[in-house]
């Protein structure tokens, strides 16, 4: 695994939680900016636990420009299984997340929200390329993932996944914006 | 922090330091045997489990 500022790269065999992240991420990439968030990112990275769901933020958007995804989705081979086509822009803007995938097959699924609060939208700012073997995610800087999972979840499942992103980022972590955003969460 | 979160930690340490001195293909494959193993379920068991309503008829 090779780690520097804006980028990381790896050659780990798939597990099939990657190989819908990678697949579905390729799907959204044509059609909206996203960021991979949370779990996943830990387990991206080695994480030795599982996962049904993976998190995604995307920017915030007209409903007629969202529908246009959930139907290019739906052309893609997903289902959002909790919404319908009319019924899924409400839930994004209220705050409740939208998940898809694959048809017929629930789990794994993409947890999708509108990146409505600041931190979520300093998560698509700040975004860096994953680059797993010749594809390429888009997921959270390292250093906000570990702020948000050790301030604002603290579970010890979020504490642990803190702890295996500092170790992984080992003397590449930039304790100056850790601090910053340890701020921006307080 | 007790006994068994100590523990956990511990090995969360010895697993990331397995991860950075190992090749990738190496670790991601030992990772997989844990990640790999997703319970079967409908779409409407899943949601229940997580909490969520059920999907509104179209």
């Amino acid at each position: 695994m090779e780690i520097t500022p804006g980028k990381i790269k790896l050659d780990r065999e798939l597990s099939e939680l990657d190989k819908f992240a990678i697949s579905f991420c390729k799907a959204i990439n044509r059609l909206t900016p996203y960021v991979i968030v949370s779990g996943y990112v830990s387990i991206l990275l080695g994480r030795t636990r599982g996962s049904e769901d993976i998190d995604m933020l995307i920017p915030e958007m007209l409903k007629n420009e969202w529908e246009d995804i959930h139907k290019a989705l739906e052309k893609a081979g997903y289902e959002c299984i909790n919404a319908g086509v009319h019924e899924s822009f409400s839930y994004l803007n209220d705050n409740i997340a939208v998940r898809f995938a694959l048809k017929g097959k629930p789990i794994p699924n993409m947890e999708i929200l509108l990146a409505t609060n600041k931190i979520q939208r300093v998560a698509l700012e700040t975004s860096i390329a994953a680059i797993v073997g010749k594809d390429k995610i888009i997921i959270s800087n390292l250093e906000l993932q570990i702020a948000y999972k050790e301030n604002v979840l603290k579970s010890p499942k979020d504490m642990e996944d803190a702890r295996h992103l500092r170790q992984i980022l080992g003397k590449a972590i930039n304790m100056k914006k850790l601090k910053e955003y340890e701020v921006m969460l307080k | 922090m007790n006994k068994n979160q100590e523990q956990r930690m511990a090995f969360i340490d010895f697993w990331a330091n397995y991860v950075r001195t190992h090749d990738d293909k190496e670790w991601s494959r030992l990772q997989n045997t844990v990640i790999n193993q997703t319970p079967g379920m409908t779409a409407e068991q899943f949601l229940k489990m997580k909490g969520h309503q059920a999907k509104p008829v179209k």
